[in-house]
């Protein structure tokens, strides 16, 4: 493990690139909007304990992933809905359904709680995918800030078009904070809204690492990446066919 | 995305390769290298991630590899909050009705549709 995203590469990493993974870790390590800081990262900490899970293996492996006998292989810091929350979103996310989604709410987490951590594995998921993929080990994660969460829930959140609410654009208020680009932001863009600053969190690190969200349907732009819009679609599309995804 | 980004250049692209590969080819510099770096990223093939990145760097340069693997990087997130979270997935982002596309990319055969239809 190292102490910095990046720390010890020769290839050249966008300043851009290197500074919203820093940012990103120490947002999962501050007190956040359901959970706080200790929890944040003991859910960080968990997401990287499931890619090793040999009841996440069977299940992935079977037919149906619904019925499979067995336990987590967890550190025994989260609850059992964390757990499952966690282990098959990061293991199985393209065969989640709206019932799956119901048992774990079920369980007694909140839809806050679930909508955060959600979001804390998309970004824990997107940094340590990255330095994998260029062959660099992960960062450590960090220590934990003090405080308690905000507790704070849109007014305009509601459950309708997702599993999961969401703030639809026109249902903003100011005490959200900044929330869309545009008011056709899409559906992806929507997924963590009931929890703006996960939401937030979230969009400030993807767009350094895929592309900022103003230029995304803008084919006319001059290249933004060093490489080509085809290579990067290209490789878009083949990681969402691998994970079965439907979006 | 991937049409649209090769219609900007000019170029058509045959989607269903997205799902069961571009026996044909694709008009995309380097994409034989580029889809066997995600193939090796997603199945956590760690001799064939190093054989891959290798292949990569001098077609692309450093920069340009540190844009792959950040771009492959984003769709982890991405479905996994697409997937989780279960937005709709029947019409695109301006509304438009995607029955054709996912029939041409092969989406209707994923786990999800398959529950859907039944």
């Amino acid at each position: 493990m190292s102490a910095s995203a990046f720390a010890g590469s020769d290839l050249p990493v966008r300043a851009d690139l290197a500074e919203s993974q820093e940012r990103a870790w120490q947002a999962i390590a501050a007190p956040g909007t359901w959970l706080d800081g200790q929890r944040r990262l003991a859910v960080a900490a968990e997401i990287r304990h499931a890619i090793g899970c040999a009841h996440c293996a069977r299940i992935k492996a079977a037919l149906s992933p619904t019925g499979v006998a067995g336990a987590h292989d967890s550190l025994g810091e989260l609850s059992a809905a964390e757990v499952e929350l966690i282990h098959r979103t990061v293991n199985d996310p393209g065969r989640l359904s709206e019932a799956w989604a119901q048992s774990v709410l079920a369980q007694g987490m909140s839809e806050g709680e679930y909508v955060e951590i959600v979001g804390i594995i998309a970004m824990v998921m997107m940094m340590d995918t990255c330095t994998r993929a260029l062959g660099l080990p992960e960062r450590q994660l960090p220590a934990a800030v003090a405080g308690a969460p905000t507790r704070y829930r849109p007014p305009g959140a509601r459950r309708q078009a997702a599993w999961l609410p969401l703030v639809e654009p026109t249902d903003t208020v100011e005490a959200d904070g900044p929330m869309y680009p545009s008011p056709k932001a899409g559906y992806i863009y929507r997924g963590l809204s009931s929890v703006p600053q996960s939401m937030r969190d979230y969009w400030a690190l993807a767009n350094c690492h895929y592309l900022p969200g103003q230029a995304i349907y803008r084919f006319d732009l001059p290249a933004m990446r060093a490489i080509s819009r085809p290579q990067t679609e290209i490789l878009a599309a083949r990681v969402s066919a691998l994970h079965q995804c439907v979006y | 995305m991937l049409r649209e980004s090769m219609q900007s250049e000019g170029k058509q692209v045959a989607l269903a390769g997205v799902t069961s590969g571009f026996d044909q080819g694709v008009d995309v510099a380097h994409a034989t290298e580029l889809l066997e770096f995600t193939e090796a990223v997603v199945l956590r093939d760690a001799p064939r991630l190093a054989a891959a990145r290798a292949a990569l760097l001098p077609l692309l340069g450093g920069a340009g590899l540190v844009d792959a693997a950040a771009t492959v990087a984003a769709f982890y997130g991405f479905v996994r909050i697409a997937d989780a979270i279960g937005i709709p997935h029947f019409t695109a982002p301006a509304g438009a009705e995607l029955s054709g596309l996912r029939e041409e990319v092969g989406i209707d055969s994923f786990y999800r549709m398959q529950g859907a239809a039944r």
